[in-house]
Parts: C-alpha cells; sequence; structure tokens
C-alpha cells in the first residue's frame, strides 16, 4: 500500500470510528502541481488526501483555528511537527486533542525546485507523532551553511541586504498569517493606540515590520519556510528567521520545537545563560 | 484610426522621446519575474513575460500616496501634495488595462471624482502589448476580456516578430505613433492569426453571469465557512489584484511635521472592518473570504454594471495556500444551484 493509500485509509478508520472530528491534510489544487490544506469531516472525502513535494503549507497554522472543533488528526512534516511542539509548549494546543499523522518529507518544491529551506533541513521526519505514515525518510546531508555569505557582511553591507529584501514588501502579511507562531488576537502591526509601526511601505516601516517580526520568532520559530514561500513578493524571509535562530541557538543552547517539556528558550531565564551583552 | 507598424529600433527611439518629456513605466526583470519601473531606454525592459509580479495599477493609484502635509502647529497651513508626472505605461497586458477600466469606475464613475486618482489618470498614456502565450493561471476570456483586448487602452501594441503592430484606440494614442508606417493587410493577418492562437490557448471558463444571481442570496450559506477554511486571510489576493481599490488613510506625524497619506487596505485583515466601538461584524475569517469573492462577482456588479474579476490569475498565483478563484466560483455554482 503506497503511503498515499495509507493515509486516506488512516483518515477514514478515524474519522469512521469518531475518533477525531477532522482530520487536517493536503488535496491537489487546481492546477497541476499545486496544493492546498484539506480539511476533511466525512470518510467518505478522505480519498482525496495526498502528500508530496507539492505540499508546503505549514498546516500547524491552521490547528489553533480549527482546534474549538474537537478533536484533530494532522498530517505533519518533520517542520510541521516542531511547530506543533512549539504552539504545545506555548499552551496553545492541548496534545490529547491531536492526532499527529507522521510522514517523513524530502522537501517541497516551489516552483519546480527545492525550497531552501528544506535544503538545509535537519528534522525531514516529525519529532513528535502518533503514529507514522509510511516510512521514515533518510537524514539529508546538511548543505552548506545558508547564513555563512551572510555572516561575512559587514554590519553596513548586513543591513543594506535586509533593506533591499523587505523593499519589495507589500505589507499584506502572507507571511504573518501562514506562520504557525502568529496566533496574536491583535498583531503588534495592526494596533491604532499606540501605533507602533508605520502603515506604509516607505521609509522604515517595512523594516520595522520585519526587524519586530523576527524578533518575535526568537527561540520559536522552527525554521519550516513557510513565510518565504507564501511571501507573493519573493522576499527571503529567512534570512531574518535563520539569523534569530542561530543567535538563539548559540546564547542559550537552544533549538525550537524539539521537546515540549522544555520551557520557551526566551520565557526562562538560567543563570547560566551569557550575559555578557548586557554589561 | 490607422494601424501603424513600429519597429523595433522606432520604438526604442519612441520610449526615449517620451522618457524625455514624462516618465516611462514598463515591465523589468527583478528576481525571476518582472515589475513595472521607470525606463529610459527600451533596453531595460522584458515585454516578453505574461504578467508583471503586480498590476499596473499601482501606477495610478500607488500604494502609499501623500495626499497633504501639514504641521502640527499650523493647523490651517495643510501643504497639497505634488503634481504627478505625465507617464507612459508600456507593456500593460489586457487584462491589466481591462482593470484600470474598472478602476475608473469606482474612482470617477459614480458620481464623485478621487482628485488623487483622476490627476494620475489623466497624465497617463496606456500602450498595451497583446498577449501570445496565456499563463495556465490566465482566464481573462472567462470573464468578457481577451488576451489581445482593448478595453482601457489609448494603444495595443502586437509583436509581430522584431516589429509591433500598433492600434491606436484613442486620440493620444495615435499622437505616439502617428509618424510611423501604415500597417499592410498582413499584418492585420498575422496579428490575427496570433489573436486566435492566444484565446484558444485560454481553456478555463468560469460562468459569472449565473453566478451573480446565485450570489444575491447566499450571504448565510454554509458553503463559505467550507470554502473559507484554507485562506488565512492576508492580504496577497488583494495586493496583486488590478482591480481591488480599498485604501485606508493615516496621518504620520513626526517631530511636529507631519503628512496624510493613504495606504492599500485590504478587506481580508481583521482591521478593515473594525469599528470605533470595537465591534467587528466580519470577525470572521469565513465573512472576509466571503466578502471578497462576494465583491468581486455580485457586490461591483451592482455597483458598477460588471464583475471586477479581469482574469489575471495574479490571486491564484500568489495565494500562499493554494487557493483558486475558479475553483472557488465552481464549488460556489454547485453548491448554491442545489
Amino acid at each position: 500500500m503506497s503511503r498515499e493509500e495509507q493515509l486516506r485509509k488512516r483518515a477514514k478508520e478515524l474519522l469512521a470510528g469518531k475518533e477525531v472530528v477532522m482530520v487536517l491534510g493536503y488535496r491537489a489544487g487546481r492546477r497541476p502541481g499545486t496544493a492546498t490544506p484539506a480539511f476533511i469531516t466525512r470518510p467518505e472525502d478522505a480519498d482525496s488526501l495526498v502528500f508530496d513535494d507539492r505540499c508546503g503549507a505549514n498546516l500547524a497554522a491552521y490547528l489553533p483555528r480549527v482546534k474549538h472543533l474537537g478533536k484533530i488528526a494532522v498530517v505533519a512534516k518533520g517542520c510541521d511537527s516542531r511547530s506543533i511542539v512549539t504552539l504545545l509548549k506555548e499552551k496553545q494546543l492541548d496534545r490529547n486533542q491531536l492526532v499527529i499523522l507522521g510522514v517523513g518529507c524530502d522537501g517541497v518544491k516551489e516552483q519546480g525546485r527545492l525550497s531552501d529551506s528544506c535544503a538545509t533541513c535537519a528534522y525531514p521526519n516529525p519529532v513528535v507523532c502518533d503514529e507514522m505514515v509510511g516510512d521514515k525518510v533518510a537524514e539529508r546531508e546538511s548543505a552548506a551553511d545558508p547564513l555563512a555569505e551572510f555572516e561575512k557582511l559587514a554590519p553596513e553591507e548586513r543591513w543594506q541586504a535586509l533593506a533591499e529584501e523587505v523593499s519589495r514588501c507589500i505589507r499584506c502579511y502572507a507571511c504573518r498569517q501562514v506562520c504557525p507562531n502568529c496566533y496574536c488576537p491583535t498583531c503588534f502591526v495592526d494596533a491604532g493606540s499606540p501605533q507602533w509601526v508605520g502603515k506604509t511601505t516607505a521609509g522604515s516601516d517595512n523594516m520595522m515590520f520585519h526587524l519586530m517580526r523576527a524578533m518575535h520568532m526568537a527561540g520559536r520559530c522552527v525554521e519550516c519556510g513557510a513565510c518565504s514561500r507564501g511571501c507573493p513578493m519573493g522576499i527571503d524571509l529567512m534570512k531574518f528567521n535563520r539569523k534569530v535562530a542561530k543567535t538563539v541557538k548559540d546564547r542559550f543552547g537552544a533549538v525550537a520545537g524539539l521537546n515540549p517539556d522544555e520551557p520557551p528558550a526566551l520565557a526562562a531565564f538560567d543563570p547560566n545563560d551569557k550575559q555578557e551583552f548586557i554589561r | 484610426m490607422t494601424q501603424r507598424i513600429v519597429t523595433a529600433a522606432d520604438l526604442d527611439k519612441l520610449v526615449a522621446g517620451w522618457a524625455k518629456s514624462g516618465a516611462v513605466y514598463a515591465p523589468v526583470e527583478v528576481k525571476d519575474w518582472t515589475e513595472f519601473r521607470r525606463i529610459v531606454s527600451l533596453a531595460e525592459t522584458d515585454l516578453t513575460r505574461v504578467n508583471t509580479k503586480l498590476s499596473a495599477r499601482g501606477l495610478l493609484f500607488p500604494h502609499c500616496e501623500t495626499m497633504f502635509r501639514f504641521e502640527a502647529s499650523r493647523p490651517d497651513k495643510a501643504q497639497e501634495a505634488d503634481e504627478p508626472e505625465t507617464q507612459v505605461v508600456l507593456g500593460v497586458r489586457s487584462c491589466d488595462a481591462a482593470g484600470i477600466a474598472v478602476l475608473d469606475k469606482f474612482f470617477s464613475g459614480q458620481g464623485e471624482t478621487d482628485t488623487y486618482y483622476q490627476r494620475r489618470r489623466d497624465r497617463t498614456t496606456l500602450v498595451g502589448l497583446s498577449c501570445h502565450a496565456p499563463a495556465d493561471t490566465c482566464f481573462c476570456s472567462a470573464v468578457g476580456g481577451s488576451p489581445t483586448g482593448t478595453r482601457g487602452l489609448d494603444l495595443l501594441l502586437t509583436d509581430l516578430g522584431g516589429r509591433y503592430l500598433a492600434e491606436p484606440l484613442t486620440d493620444k494614442g495615435a499622437a505616439l505613433v502617428k509618424d510611423m508606417p501604415e500597417a499592410s493587410a498582413s499584418d492585420l493577418a498575422k496579428k490575427a492569426e496570433l489573436a486566435d492562437r492566444a484565446e484558444a490557448a485560454i481553456t478555463e471558463r468560469i460562468d459569472t453571469r449565473k453566478l451573480k444571481g446565485l450570489l444575491d442570496t447566499a450571504d448565510g450559506n454554509p458553503i463559505w465557512e467550507e470554502l473559507s477554511l484554507p485562506c488565512v486571510n492576508c492580504g496577497a489576493c488583494t495586493f496583486v489584484c488590478p482591480t481591488c481599490h480599498c485604501f485606508d488613510i493615516t496621518d504620520e506625524t513626526r517631530k511636529g511635521k507631519g503628512a496624510r497619506i493613504r495606504v492599500w487596505d485590504t478587506c481580508q485583515s481583521c482591521t478593515y472592518s473594525q469599528h470605533a466601538s470595537g465591534h467587528n461584524p466580519r470577525l470572521a475569517p469565513s465573512a472576509r473570504f466571503r466578502n471578497r469573492t462576494m465583491d468581486k462577482f455580485r457586490y461591483t456588479v451592482d455597483q458598477v454594471g460588471e464583475v471586477s474579476c479581469v482574469g489575471c490569475g495574479r490571486c491564484i498565483r500568489e495565494c500562499p495556500a493554494g487557493i483558486d478563484i475558479c475553483e472557488t466560483v465552481e464549488r460556489l455554482m454547485l453548491a448554491l444551484v442545489k
């Protein structure tokens, strides 16, 4: 039985047995090479489920939005599972109300080529799941450090590189909306009183938005790359997020989304944390 | 009006001439797509791609536009923003030009005229470029357009291979190419052949005429909840859309000096419908999704007499959740006809 057949079979069983109210997975899009999140509630619809390299959306982002319905089964790649861990840590999800259907992932495609984030993915298999659908995939040889070029730059050049990326931003907030970490009822950028960030795409407004967003990702971003893939303007948002994730790892020895029992890196204090930046 | 022939060399000279007396915008390669950018020479352009990343709407209705400047200490002394330059926009696809014709109705066709839009529009000449190879996301002909449509344009160019057939549609357009030689019957035949081929390449069909009547009574239908589930309520579809025209007005003040600025807004944002009281009538994500679909195929039919989707396919291409407006329409039809 192929992985897809197994997935459909399990989805049918879970729904028919009323173990879950919904299976959150992917189905094929209308056009070749596309897939879209699927919200299956009837066993007979489970045959539309697919899983392959078109399935780039991080489904964890949808869990806070559908959790009120009841127990949900969710198809989770390595990155999705790490986002679920982050959400569990932050008390946004109840583990008992989830059935995690793990899938090994060989990386997702973006316009026909491997997504940048997938090229450097260290966790292609789910870090937490209730059952695997299909086999685990082989760990990938890690590609060259994607930050190497960026870190070689002088501070002004780094700023320039980031400024060039965000100059294309149209403030549609697709990056925020596809991100499992962005579940705040009111985002700082939407606050009007006081207004923290200007609404224009000119001057420093775009940079303020992206820097503040990157800071909010510290110790939480699992580097799934959904923001970069989702950006209609092709902004490499992972430039920000990778750098922040690396800094958190260097400073606090913490990698996001691996252990639900570990406190969030920036919400915990340890006397052994490096303190020299404060002096 | 007399159809003419413009060789690539002539177009190069024309562009250089236009650039001397005003701004010229055309598709320019950026990363692996094209965007409208200011040019001074034809060599900077890439006229071969099907659609620019963003539509041409931003050249008439900019993402951020200063309405006036002020000093907080002198509220009686507002200073008007600078008048816009004259501009020629080269390489506008027919779908985008049709989108501008729809924007014209919103901004100046309903009794009131939006000064900021209209003064740009009056100073703008739109030079279209026939579409020979539509993308798989294109469906202009399903919503009343055509890959070689002329609506909204001043002049339509059709690439006949190193030379362009130039069809003037307005006096402004005719003036741009008045010194060029007349086109021959074989040039016109070649264009007709290319137009037929492009038309045939678009296979997407959606029936938007019946849809309007069905949507009129579809407000509370549970199909909206189902259709909207994948939607993350970002504004990508609305910002890349050639006809979306909502804006927000904000005062930006620093150290006592400020400007009143209008910026693109999106009905997909929860702040869009937020009342001053805190009440939000469109808080549910499904209600926001419904609004955009209703707006495209129902509300604007009531307001300006036509659907406000021109079939450019940008929302399909850029949706981070893979939502396809053609599929949305198809599923709506199925659900509402019952």
